[in-house]
């Protein structure tokens, strides 16, 4: 027996990371302090590699300053999960919520998180599943369709996962993509015999395959043309560009 | 309920059969408990301070423990390093203020002894408590497994 659950969403477009990550940051802060309810941001990077704290250079497979002829950026994160690409034409989630109060452990919501990219394949004809033991991520056979990278602080989960539309897929070619070699990437472009529609519509299947599963019988959306400034301050937002609740059957 | 499963226990022992009570058998007694899930050990103004039971079995297998300096600053309630398990990283809070005099080195080629030897081999670090009236503020251990229940009853 589960009351209602509602989720705020925000559709941010292209982001960068390392504003992505300030966000974040705030709003953890923000959802421990319970200012807001559980949240998730849905949006794109520019061209972006992350290294986890335990710093696995050696998975990068080209120096840094041939990273930057890339027009990539290189950031070093908190993240769990080694080594990742992240780019345009990828679609992310990061759900900002507190697992435990939706009944899930960390294990268990990083389970969750691959059955969202799991259902989201199948809806396209094709059988995605997890990875074998010790490799995170949504494979297709031996092929990696998406990555799970997931900070817990206090409860508060941040960082979230990333599912592969149709990025660049050379991109992947300079790093051991999570630390796992030997192993190739693919996207929902090659895998599917589907047509593709936009990848604003793909996002909105995620999202949903992502409500339905964690029991979010609500999304509030929250479209948003805000920079985070240096003081952490939000400056230009913008009004709730549409306030869109509809209701899923509850389960 | 914690009544129930004591009568049960001690009529289990009498009987000689054995009872899986998760919640009983993972927590110790004689700790002090965070409700984020770690455990402290106190003896005179030293803590030993590692994450619970109930915590390493939600996070799944541990692959790295992050450890904070020997000689850090440690505040209650607040995040002192972390363990990194399946592509998850979770902070962990420090149950008591102080200072930090030593770290369990063994973590670092060892991760899996926090899954395997939570309340033992895989503690996390030790520490000068700086306040010892704050121990005020944590849980024994029924308060613990009252939370632990709490928490997976609404799974």
């Amino acid at each position: 027996m589960r009351s209602s659950r509602s989720l705020q969403v925000w559709k941010l477009g292209t982001f960068s990371y390392l504003e992505a990550l300030k966000l974040q940051g705030k709003l953890v802060s923000d959802r421990k302090a319970h200012k807001i309810p559980e949240t998730l941001l849905s949006l794109q990077h520019p061209n972006t590699y992350t290294l986890c704290k335990r710093r696995t250079d050696h998975n990068l497979l080209i120096p840094t300053s041939e990273l930057q002829k890339l027009v990539a950026e290189l950031h070093y994160t908190q993240r769990g999960g080694d080594i990742a690409y992240q780019g345009p034409h990828q679609a992310i989630l990061y759900p900002i919520i507190s697992h435990r109060e939706i009944g899930l452990g960390a294990r268990n919501y990083v389970e969750k998180l691959e059955l969202t990219m799991i259902e989201l394949a199948s809806l396209y004809g094709f059988k995605a599943c997890v990875g074998q033991k010790g490799e995170t991520g949504v494979w297709v056979a031996d092929r990696k369709i998406g990555a799970i990278g997931v900070r817990i602080s206090s409860g508060i989960t941040s960082h979230g996962l990333a599912f592969n539309i149709d990025p660049d897929l050379s991109y992947f070619k300079h790093i051991v993509p999570c630390g796992i070699v030997d192993k190739e990437v693919t996207a929902l472009r090659r895998e599917t015999v589907t047509a593709l529609p936009s990848d604003e519509v793909i996002h909105e299947q995620l999202l949903s395959c992502f409500a339905r599963l964690f029991g979010f019988s609500s999304l509030v959306w929250k479209e948003n043309n805000s920079v985070l400034s240096d003081d952490g301050k939000v400056k230009n937002m913008t009004a709730y560009a549409s306030m869109l609740s509809y209701n899923e059957k509850a389960e | 309920m914690a009544t129930r499963l004591l009568w049960s226990s001690k009529a289990a022992s009498y009987l000689r059969i054995s009872v899986f009570h998760r919640g009983l058998s993972s927590v110790v007694k004689d700790l002090k408990y965070a409700d984020t899930h770690e455990w402290v050990k106190v003896e005179g103004n030293s803590a030993t301070v590692g994450i619970t039971n109930h915590a390493q079995d939600h996070l799944g297998d541990v692959v790295y423990v992050e450890l904070p300096e020997v000689g850090a600053a440690v505040k209650q309630g607040d995040s002192f390093g972390a363990v990194e398990s399946v592509k998850a990283t979770s902070d962990i809070n420090s149950p008591v203020s102080g200072k930090v005099v030593e770290v369990n080195e063994e973590l670092n080629n060892s991760p899996a002894l926090v899954n395997s030897s939570p309340y033992e081999k895989g503690w996390i670090i030790k520490v000068d408590i700086s306040d010892v009236g704050e121990l005020k503020n944590l849980k024994d251990s029924d308060e613990y497994t009252k939370l632990c229940e709490e928490e997976d009853a609404t799974h």
